[in-house]
């Protein structure tokens, strides 16, 4: 198998590769992204490569011809760029990335990283939505991540492959760059008093094993994964011993600002999460792809705040003496 | 468990809520505030299973009573807890009645609880013009439970908007209908009616009904 792992520079597609490159059936491993791979890689090939450069995306894929393809090129905003050009690299990775891939002759099987965005939290909108439900986003990332799954879909008909679009419930943890982890680091996090309804996560190890066990099953369509269990953004703020900041109405903008100053800007999607909750039925992923996630909620929110004890190292003079 | 350990866990987010939004913590805080509004006797409840996946259908007027009594009766004298459909998805009125265990009236809302082996409650439409009627079953929201096998029980509800005590007289499952397709929801629906009826009838005379 020729694996071609998009968005590799990530926390995630570090994580796939590594689990990747210990599967001895995996003859070669390819990865692309804009930012270089997180940690160590001891098989993966990376090229370091703006999605936007088509050309160069084009050939090193080509020349690659994978037989699988992993899309993590997602970018979620304020995750590691801004909104406008999270979007930008999102498309354009999906298209160059995907439409080359789908020329390779052997291409079998696609895994896409989407969200459960896609389902939208419009007024009256199901509140645990299956795959079963219409996605009908009301975010521009939900919006954007919908867009994706339906290019990858086309690239899938075109090479005759199977498309396999995994919904993570937004992932957070310790190392994952994410503005849900950053705005609920804060000394002060916003709060909707009126609604405060739940929301579900994922564990950045488990959305790791869901790409790989996504890319081993080859299951054709969506699939939600979601971590167990639930909390709510006042809980959560509560559990990690912060400061609540009740916000009604207009004073999101004052929010909004003010979280931005503090280094954790707050995109729209994560605004609609802390409003109007999100989770989804993920039982369906353990029939399909055959992974039910270690990390309930609540574990993953302690997780995300528990910081491991800074321990200096001795100087050179002192080691030495 | 105490008043002061429930609080504790409030202070330090310790509590669970679900992902539709119940928490139990919550519902156990406030018990007390909603035994001084709502005295509830309940019968036949040993039909109920210990667990897994069952629906309620039961009577209901134009208060705003029944959807308590049936919630706080059940968890009483079962210990489980059910989720009544019908909350409003506007705040903060919606996500306040979730908290004590309401779901929107969704199809999909009443499969997906059903799929994780809760009770799930539907209230039958009740008729300006015939009070003395139990009401019209929503087939939408009975069809779930034909696609997971889940039973379906008809509860009688009565007692006055204006008073405390209230009774829950639950019967026998229906029978699953012998139609297929559409129409089998249909047939569900007249059923478990015709079941709440019945029991109104047989436990409650009706001029005290009707009053």
């Amino acid at each position: 198998m020729r694996v071609l792992v998009t968005g590799m520079g990530g926390e995630i597609g570090t994580r796939v590769a590594n689990l990747i490159e210990a599967d001895d059936r995996v003859d070669d491993i390819l990865g692309v992204d804009i930012d270089p791979p997180r940690r160590r890689l001891r098989r993966a090939e990376f090229h370091r490569v703006d999605p936007r450069d088509r050309r160069k995306l084009v050939r090193i894929i080509r020349d690659f011809q994978p037989t699988a393809v992993v899309h993590l090129g997602v970018y979620e905003p304020n995750a590691r760029c801004g909104p406008a050009l999270a979007r930008e690299l999102t498309h354009q990775c999906t298209v160059t990335a995907l439409g080359a891939a789908a020329e390779s002759p052997d291409l079998d099987r696609i895994v896409v990283r989407s969200g459960i965005e896609v389902y939208g939290r419009g007024r009256g909108a199901p509140t645990r939505p299956d795959e079963s439900i219409a996605p009908e986003p009301t975010s521009p990332y939900g919006r954007s991540l919908l867009e994706m799954e339906n290019m990858a879909r086309e690239a899938g008909v075109v090479a005759n492959a199977a498309v396999t679009a995994l919904r993570c419930a937004p992932i957070v943890g310790p190392h994952m760059a994410s503005p849900l982890g950053r705005l609920l680091r804060l000394p002060v996090v916003p709060v909707a008093p009126l609604s405060d309804l739940p929301f579900s996560l994922l564990h950045e190890r488990d959305a790791a094993a869901a790409f790989v066990n996504g890319l081993e099953c080859g299951f054709d369509g969506a699939v939600n994964v979601v971590a167990p269990g639930a909390v709510t953004p006042m809980q959560a703020a509560r559990i990690g011993g912060r400061a609540v900041l009740p916000t009604v109405g207009p004073s999101w903008l004052f929010a909004r600002v003010f979280t931005e100053l503090l280094g954790a800007p707050l995109p729209a999607h994560v605004r609609e999460l802390l409003m109007r909750g999100r989770t989804a039925d993920g039982s369906f992923a353990e029939k399909t792809i055959g992974m039910a996630p270690q990390h309930a909620t609540p574990e993953v929110v302690k997780d995300l705040y528990e910081w491991a004890t800074v321990t200096y190292l001795r100087g050179a003079e002192e080691a030495a003496a | 468990m105490t008043e002061q350990s429930l609080l504790r866990r409030r202070m330090d987010g310790s509590y669970t809520v679900d992902e539709w939004g119940l928490d139990t913590d919550l519902v156990q805080l406030l018990s007390p505030a909603l035994a001084l509004r709502w005295q509830v006797v309940v019968e036949g409840e040993d039909a109920l299973p210990e667990s897994g996946p069952a629906l309620l259908v039961f009577n209901r007027r134009f208060g705003w009573s029944e959807p308590f009594v049936v919630s706080r009766g059940i968890r009483q004298a079962t210990g489980r807890y059910v989720r009544v459909t019908g909350a409003p998805d506007v705040a903060p009125v919606g996500p306040g009645l979730r908290r004590l265990g309401a779901v929107l009236a969704r199809p999909d809302e009443v499969g997906g609880l059903l799929r994780s082996d809760q009770l799930v409650a539907v209230a039958l439409r009740a008729s300006p013009r015939h009070r003395q009627l139990a009401g019209t079953a929503p087939p939408a929201l009975l069809a779930p439970a034909l696609v997971t096998g889940a039973p379906v029980f008809p509860v009688a509800v009565t007692g006055r908007e204006i008073g405390r005590r209230w009774r829950l007289v639950i019967g026998p499952p229906v029978e699953p209908p012998t139609s297929r397709g559409p129409l089998a929801a249909e047939e569900l629906g007249d059923r478990v009616r015709a079941g709440v009826q019945t029991l109104l009838d047989d436990a409650f005379p009706p001029s005290r009904f009707r009053s």
